[in-house]
C-alpha cells in the first residue's frame, strides 16, 4: 500500500508527537507514505478568497503521482475534499490550472489517515497487530472537518470509523454524545474566552463517561484539548486530568510499540497512568 | 434583542444579488427560517445575530447590517448547520462567502487581521509555522501577549520551532494568491468603492445606491435562473 502523504503544516510544530507516531506505526503496518515534494499549506481556515483557497489544495491534488493523497489533518482534508468537488466544475478547474505548473486533471482522491486505516488497511487486519489489548475506555472524539462538510466514508452526524478502530484496539468506545462538535481550537487566538468555554463542554461531558482518555484525529483539537486543558481547569475551576491521544497514539500503544516512540512525552496532560493502565511498554523491538 | 423595524432605505438588492450569484447563493432564497442552522451552532449565543437572522437578511439586501455582523467571524467553520440545513444552504460556506465582501469594504477586526498575517505568510513561505504566525499576529494585536506562557511552554514541549518553515521554492504561491487579487479588485472597480473610506464605506454609499437603481431589473432575472449562475467562483465578479 502507497499513498502520496500531504503532512500539512502542524507536523513540523505543534502536532510533532503526531508525527513520530504516524511514521512509526505506519512503518510497522507497512502502509508506505511518500511525502510530496514542496508541498504546501491548504490554507487552513484562513485564507478568505474561495479560488486561491481552492488553488492551493489543487496545487496538492495535482501532485499526487496517481496515488491517493493521505494527510493526518481534519483541515488539510476537509479544504482538500472541498477543494476535489469544487474542481469538478471545469471553469473553475482552468481558471485555477492557469495558475498552475503542474495541472490538476481532477482525479485525485484524498484520504484522511483514519479512513486509510480504516478502509484501506482493514481493522481485521489491525486486529492481526495488536499485541497488547487496550483494557481502557475511550471517547472517540472527531472534531468537524474530518466528516463535515464532506467526507467519502463517515456519517457526518454520528461517525463510527473511530468507534471501530478503538475496539479493534480491545479497547471500550464509550458513548460521547459530543463527538463531532466544535472544541473550539479554530478560535483558539482570537477569541480564547470562547474557545475555552466549547473545550469545558467537551470534557465536563467526557468526564461523565469515565473514561481513561480522549482520542482525537487532528492537530487543532489536540492543541486545544492538550495545550489549553490546563487553561479550561482554571478558568472554571474544575479538575479534569484527561489524558488526550492521536488515533495513532492508541494503536502504537496496542500495537505495544514503545511510548517512547509515540511522542507521548510531548503531551501536556500526562499519559502515565494511561501507560501504568496499559500495562507499560517494548514489547515489539 | 431589541426588535427593530426594517426601513426600506436600508435593503440593498443589489448586494442580494451579489451573494445570490456566489457559490453558496442558489439556495438562499429558499431558506424557510427553520432555525435549524442557529440550534446545531455551538456558539451562536456569542453571535449578534444567529445564522438564521443572518440568511434572512442577506434575503432582504442589509448589506450593512449583514456586513458588519459578528456573526460571520465568531462561525467555527464547523459545518454542523451545513450538513443539517434541510434547504440546502450551506451557511459556513455563506459567512465564508461574506468575509471577503466585508474585507473589501474596510472591514477590520481581529479575526480578519489574523487571516491577513495568515495569508501573508503562507503566500511568502508556502508554509505556516506557528511562531512566525503568532509573533506577526503579535504585532496587529498585542493582547495575545497574555498567550506568552502558553507559547513559552509549547517551545518547552519541542512544539514551536522557532526556525520558519519554508516550502523549498515558492514561486508559483505568487500566482494563486493573484486569482485572489484579480477578483477583489475587479469587485471594486464594479462598485466604483473607495478604499479610503474605510470602515464607513461598509452600507449605502451613493454609488451603491445608484447600482441599486440599475440593478432591478437584473434581480428578478438571477433570482430565477440562479443555479447556472452558482458556477462561477467569484462573489462579485459578474455583476
Amino acid at each position: 500500500m502507497k499513498y502520496s502523504y500531504y503532512p500539512g503544516c502542524a507536523q513540523h510544530g505543534t502536532a510533532v508527537d503526531y508525527r513520530i507516531s504516524v511514521e512509526n506505526v505506519f512503518r510497522i503496518l507497512g502502509i508506505e507514505l511518500e511525502e510530496i515534494k514542496n508541498w504546501n499549506c491548504c490554507g487552513a481556515l484562513h485564507v478568505p478568497d474561495r479560488t486561491v483557497r481552492v488553488a492551493l489544495s489543487a496545487r496538492t491534488l495535482a501532485s499526487a503521482k496517481g496515488l491517493d493523497i493521505a494527510t493526518p489533518c481534519n483541515l488539510c482534508y476537509s479544504n482538500l475534499m472541498r477543494a476535489s468537488t469544487a474542481l469538478a466544475d471545469s471553469a473553475l478547474r482552468t481558471k485555477v490550472n492557469d495558475a498552475l505548473t503542474e495541472k490538476y486533471n481532477g482525479n485525485t482522491r484524498p484520504k484522511h489517515l483514519l479512513e486509510v486505516i480504516v478502509k484501506d488497511f482493514g481493522l481485521p487486519k489491525l486486529a492481526e497487530n495488536v499485541r497488547k489489548p487496550l483494557k481502557i475506555k475511550a471517547v472517540p472524539y472527531y472534531g468537524c472537518l474530518l466528516t463535515r462538510p464532506e467526507n467519502n466514508f463517515d456519517s457526518p452526524e454520528n461517525p463510527k470509523s473511530l468507534d471501530s478502530l478503538i475496539s479493534t484496539l480491545g479497547a471500550e468506545p464509550v458513548t460521547y454524545y459530543y463527538k463531532t462538535k466544535c472544541c473550539g481550537g479554530p478560535a483558539l487566538l482570537t477569541n480564547e474566552d470562547m474557545a475555552l468555554g466549547l473545550a469545558k463542554d467537551l470534557f465536563v461531558m467526557a468526564k461523565e463517561t469515565g473514561a481513561d482518555c480522549m482520542v482525537v484525529t487532528c492537530p487543532m483539537c489536540h492543541l486545544m484539548l492538550d495545550g489549553k486543558q490546563k487553561a479550561v481547569e482554571s478558568k472554571y475551576n474544575i479538575k479534569i486530568d484527561l489524558p488526550v491521544i492521536y488515533f495513532t497514539q492508541l494503536m502504537g500503544l496496542a500495537m505495544g510499540v514503545d511510548p517512547k516512540e509515540l511522542g507521548l512525552s510531548k503531551h501536556f496532560v500526562p499519559a502515565d497512568t494511561l501507560i501504568a493502565k496499559i500495562g507499560g511498554n517494548n514489547d515489539r523491538k | 434583542m431589541l426588535k427593530e423595524t426594517i426601513i426600506p432605505e436600508s435593503r440593498d438588492p443589489a448586494f442580494r444579488d451579489m451573494v445570490l450569484k456566489t457559490p453558496v447563493g442558489e439556495k438562499i432564497p429558499t431558506c424557510m427560517q427553520c432555525g435549524i442552522c442557529a440550534g446545531s451552532c455551538p456558539v451562536s449565543h456569542e453571535m449578534d445575530h444567529t445564522p438564521r437572522q443572518l440568511v434572512r437578511m442577506v434575503q432582504l439586501g442589509l448589506k450593512k447590517e449583514v456586513l458588519s455582523s459578528n456573526t460571520i467571524w465568531i462561525c467555527t467553520s464547523c459545518f454542523s448547520c451545513s450538513v443539517r440545513c434541510p434547504r440546502g444552504i450551506h451557511p459556513t460556506e455563506l459567512m465564508e462567502t461574506l468575509k471577503p465582501m466585508a474585507i473589501a469594504q474596510g472591514l477590520e477586526n481581529k479575526e480578519s487581521k489574523f487571516d491577513t498575517v495568515f495569508s501573508g505568510v503562507v503566500r511568502k513561505n508556502g508554509r505556516a509555522s506557528e511562531f512566525l504566525l503568532i509573533s506577526k499576529y503579535g504585532f496587529m494585536e498585542p493582547g495575545i501577549i497574555k498567550q506568552l506562557p502558553f507559547g513559552i511552554s509549547l517551545f518547552q514541549k519541542g512544539k514551536l520551532p522557532l526556525s520558519s518553515y519554508k516550502m523549498e521554492d515558492t514561486k508559483e504561491l505568487d500566482a494563486i494568491f493573484k486569482l485572489g487579487e484579480n477578483s477583489v479588485e475587479k469587485e471594486k472597480e464594479i462598485k466604483g468603492d473607495n478604499k479610503a473610506e474605510g470602515k464607513d464605506a461598509i452600507g449605502e454609499s451613493k454609488d451603491t445606491r445608484e447600482e441599486t437603481k440599475n440593478m432591478g431589473e437584473e434581480t428578478k432575472a438571477t433570482m430565477e435562473k440562479a443555479p447556472q449562475e452558482t458556477e462561477n467562483s467569484d462573489g462579485g465578479k459578474k455583476i
